[in-house]
Order: C-alpha cells, then structure tokens, then sequence
C-alpha cells in the first residue's frame, strides 16, 4: 500500500521520495515555479512554489519537501498567496518592463505569474540595476536586466549540457550570470536554455524580433537531424517554420534537443530549395513545369538504374520506392544513402553522451528495416533516380559512376543539384506525415505542419504521376 | 386593423394642399437654415475624439514604435501588417509598418493597445485614393504627424 498525501482537499498517491511539486504536477494541481524544472537538481532558491503543510510552522517549498505519509498540504491559503505575491514583487523591483520588446512575452513564466500572483503595481521607486551585456555566441541572445537569477541555465550547463560554462558572479543584488570570462557558449545544446529559462533573459538569436509567440500554431513532429528521432513542436504561421521546439518523452531526449535539430528547418522556406520542376538545359537547370520534367525524367531512366533512396524518407516513401522500383524499372540497384561512412545501421554511433548521434538522417534503420542496404559508392551505372528528403547528405561523385542521365527527387538545394538533369520537388520533412524508426527502433509518426512550399509534391503523387 | 376614411372635399380638391406644400418648400428654400457647407473651403468641427487617418507619432525624429505587435494582434480587421527588426540606436523597430485603410473599420483599438503611445487616429477623414494600392500606408506615409494626439 503506496503513501497518500492530501493537496487541497484531494488524496493522492505517491512514491516514498517524491516531492510535493512531482505530485503536484502529475495531478494537474498547479504550483508556480521558477527554478524548479525536472530536468534538474533542486535548489529552491525562488521561493515561489510555496506550500502550506499543517503541523509544520513555516510554510514551505513544494520542490524540496519531501512529501510524507498522511501529510495534508494546502497550496491556495492566505499565507501561501501573501508569500508568493511577496516573492513576485521582489523579483519585479529589478525586472524591465520592456515586454513589448521581448521575444519571451506571451510564454513567459514571470509574465504569467505577475499576471496571477503578482500586485497589479509597484512600490518601487529608486532605480533599477542595468547590465552591459557580454556576447554568449552565435545561439544565445543575453539581457541580464531581465534576469531573476532562478540558476536554471547554470544547473542545465552543469547537468546536462556537457561543459561548467556558465556562472554566477556576485552577490545580492550584484549577481550577475554569465559565462565564464564571457567566453562564447561551447555546449552543442546551447538553444535550450533559451527554452528553460523563466523570463526573456536568454533568447535566441536565430528567433529574435521574427515573430511574436502567440501568433505560431503548433504541429507536434519529430525531428529528423539524427537517428535518435528526439520529439519536437514545429511552430509555424502561413506556412513558414519559424522555430522548433523539444516536446518531453522521458524514453528518448526527456525534455531536450540539441542546436542542430533545432535550427535544422531553415532549408524548407530557404530561397536556394528547388520548389519548381527543374530540367537541365545546356549548363544550368530551367524551371519547367510538371508535364515536362516528368516527360523527361521518364524519357531518361533507362537501362541499368541506380535508385538512390535517402535514410531520411519516410517508412511509407521507401515502402513506395521499393514497390515502384520492382514495378516500373526493369534493371535497378535499391540501394540507401545518407551520412557518409554509414552503409548500415551498425555504424551508427553516439556521437555524444547526451542526445546526438553520428548517423544524420532519421531513418537509417528504417530503411535497415525495409531491407535496403547502402551505396557503397560503387558501381557503373546507365542512369540515376535519387530520392531525399532533404537531410541526406548528396551523393558527392555519382556523376562518376553514373553514364546517362540523374534524376533527383525530393530536396534539393540550388548549389548542391549541378549533378542533375531534372530535379523533381518534394516534401520536407515538415510538409509531410510519415513513420520513422529511430535507433532504439522505436517507431514515431512524423505530423504535417505546413502544406508544401511551391509546386513541390509527395513521392508518391510523383509515382502516380509517372505512368 | 386597416381603417379607411373618406377624405374631406378640400382634400380631394387637392390645389389648396398643392399651395401649402409649396409654400413650405419655398419657406425652406429662401429662409431656412442650410445644411451643407462649402466643403473644400469649410469645414466642419468635430469632436476631439474623432478617430481618422492614422499615424506614427515620432519624438526628434524617431518613431515611438517598438514593434511589439499589439496593434495588429488587437485589430479585428487584420489591417496592420508590421515587421521588426533592430537597429543601432533602438533595440526593436518596426522596419515596415502598413496600414491598409481599405481594411480597417477605425474602432481605435490599436491605438488604445499601445503600450509606446506610438498608432494615433488624427481628425483626418479624406480618405479617397485613386487606387487600392494607394489604400495601403506604409511607414513613411505613417511617420507624417497629422495631430497633436
């Protein structure tokens, strides 16, 4: 028989060791926060998760208590709220009111917990501290001013982001955080405290003045930067990704995502992406239009093809091009391609401790799944059919082994397509829906978010099309 | 209920009635008070609260406008359309700001929504354009100051 506490009335189960704000949280009772996250140790140095536990003379916090058997908790009485409207009128003495301008307001802690527990003014009057900035890389936007010294972005660089990188300098109203000697961020999972942190302290440079929060519609997806397949939101308004964020899934990235999956999406409204039917004429690829490029793409494929598919396809799309290339093409090679040097999902390897792995397309044991085997770089060939999804790394020297004519389908950058002869758009991985298996061989569903940019179209609308 | 009743002889006789109208209208014509004006040369006073052409109000020079997208996110007719960016001497502007004054119903919301005191409505209300492109107002257009507001 499990230990029961009561939380406003109510009796909830838990495990011996939990804190009150774990059980809290599961049950949906709200405790605000600022430097409590799950992700990292406890501190309880905001004050703001105050509780009211009978038979105890002080109030408490709810990150740091341990809950006990038979304990009743009250997290809306009048001691708890003259508390934390207390915590929250000291943390504003120091805080800007320059919300119009922050990249935070609209999902901003101390926004919505001014809004809830905080007084409507201030009795402030003397002046407030102000900061001259230190540069924190190319990731991280800093303002100090804003700053309400919660230490999560010091906790997360020491726990989890793999370097001792940022501290705090100081003291009192003095303290400062900050890198050390205000070096650039190293950690490769620089973006997410931008994500932690509880005010517009630490932004992104790569969202900074682009859109106002509450403005992007959210599509729950995946990330396809590696084959760990980490759990992401796509945000995005009249269909342009603005930015990328994690989604918690304890079984794979729990609540993080490194800086290459997170500034991945900027090749889908990119104006280097080929988003028209493009055909080869003299030295440069021509727009064309649909009729034509695939006219031409299926006058040109012929004799022994080689069928490239991309790691990062989909499950469905390889599925599609197996059957297309059983089907339709008399003499073929099916063969996968995507990171360099990973012809099988054996070479995948962490590349990190953290999240990261060295296999750069999400798919590769997917594709391991399906029976494709990858392209070992070898071969002579009459014609090429290249399918990516816009991750794979292009297959650099096919035009050596490859006679006639190459078709790509999918995306393709302006820079990277001087090989082919008709490129045929497709869909990103944002455009689409579609499983992928990650290195765990765990399978997730990639969600559509934006409809397709240009006259770009599915691989197997493509299919259809071709007969 | 319909009641019908008979007209009385002088009603049916109509010129005496004919006589009364006219004489009314003629009153009117030569005596009365008139009720247009001159418009180009005269015009009339309205209230100080008048909501009208809009504009940026600018302090030396430099707009009060900080790009904090409440206006376009308040305004129920989607008529401001405003991109931010930064410059060296402000942290956050507006770097196009437009206003389609085909769209907007001139509730003031916006102006009511800035934190900057920045969108005023001024007592402007010639609003013809001779195309709708000419509707649109852009940033320059906006930093005329056409009011004391």
């Amino acid at each position: 028989m499990s230990p029961k506490c009561t939380i406003d009335g109510k009796e909830y189960e838990f495990k011996p060791g939990e804190m009150i704000i774990q059980i809290a949280d599961r049950n949906g009772v709200a405790v605000p926060r600022f430097c409590y996250h799950p992700g990292l140790t406890i501190v309880a140095q905001c004050r703001m998760c105050a509780v009211e536990v009978e038979k105890m003379p002080k109030i408490q916090t709810a990150c740091s208590t341990p809950a006990a058997d038979g304990m009743v908790i009250h997290t809306g009485s009048e001691k708890v709220k003259s508390a934390q409207s207390s915590v929250m009128e000291f943390l504003l003495i120091n805080h800007p009111l320059d919300c119009p301008i922050c990249d935070k307001s609209g999902e901003c802690d101390l926004q919505n917990y001014s809004f809830d527990y905080g007084a409507p003014d201030s009795r402030y009057e003397e002046q407030r501290r102000t900061y001259m900035d230190l540069d924190m890389g190319p990731v991280i936007k800093k303002n100090m001013n804003r700053c309400i010294h919660c230490t999560r972005c010091i906790r997360f660089c020491d726990e989890v982001g793999g370097f001792r990188e940022m501290v705090a300098l100081k003291r009192g109203n003095n303290v400062e955080i900050t890198t050390v000697d205000g070096k650039a961020l190293e950690t490769d999972y620089a973006g997410n405290l931008a994500d932690i942190c509880p005010t517009g302290s630490l932004t992104l440079k790569d969202f900074r003045f682009r859109k106002r929060v509450w403005y992007l519609k959210k599509t729950k997806s995946v990330c396809e930067g590696c084959s760990r397949g980490c759990n992401i939101e796509i945000h995005q308004e009249n269909g342009v990704v603005y930015r990328l964020l994690p989604r918690e899934n304890m079984e794979i990235n729990k609540w993080w995502i490194c800086d290459e999956g997170r500034f991945n999406f900027h090749y889908v409204n990119a104006p280097s992406r080929i988003v028209e039917p493009s055909v080869k004429t003299a030295a440069q690829l021509e727009t064309s239009d649909w009729s034509t490029a695939l006219a031409e793409a299926r006058r040109r494929i012929s004799g022994k093809v080689l069928v490239l598919a991309g790691s990062d396809l989909t499950l469905e799309e390889l599925r599609a091009i197996q059957k297309f290339a059983a089907d339709r093409l008399k003499e073929c090679a099916l063969l996968h391609f995507g990171t360099p040097g990973h012809l099988s999902a054996d070479d995948d390897k962490d590349e990190d401790k953290i999240l990261r792995r060295t296999s750069k397309t999400s798919n590769l044991h997917g594709a391991e799944k399906l029976g494709l085997r990858g392209w070992k770089g070898d071969g002579s060939y009459d014609s090429a059919l290249v399918f990516r999804g816009g991750r794979a790394a292009l297959p650099h020297g096919l035009r050596r082994h490859v006679k006639g004519a190459i078709v790509g389908v999918g995306v393709f950058p302006r820079e990277g397509a001087g090989d082919f002869d008709v490129v045929l758009p497709g869909l990103s991985y944002v455009e689409k829906s579609g499983t992928i298996v990650n290195w765990q061989g765990k399978e997730q569903k990639l969600q559509r978010s934006i409809e397709p940019v240009g006259l770009s179209k599915g691989i197997a609308d493509v299919f259809a099309m071709w007969a | 209920m319909l009641v019908k009743s008979k007209p009385s002889l002088r009603h049916r006789f109509y010129l005496f009635e004919i006589l009364t109208g006219l004489s009314i209208t003629m009153k009117n014509f030569f005596f009365g008070r008139k009720v247009t004006i001159q418009f180009p040369e005269e015009r009339r006073i309205y209230s100080s609260r008048f909501r009208g052409l809009h504009y940026i109000k600018a302090v030396n020079g430099v707009e009060n406008c900080t790009a904090c997208m409440l206006c376009p996110t308040v305004c129920p007719s989607e008529c401001i359309h405003i991109e931010a960016g930064e410059r060296a001497d402000k942290e956050k502007y507006p770097v196009t700001f437009e206003i389609d004054i085909l769209r907007c119903c001139y509730c003031g919301y916006c102006e009511e929504a800035c934190p900057k005191d920045a969108i005023k409505l001024s007592a402007i209300y010639e609003m013809a354009r001779l195309t709708r492109a000419d509707g649109v107002l852009d940033k320059e257009n906006l930093l005329v100051q056409r009011g004391k507001k």
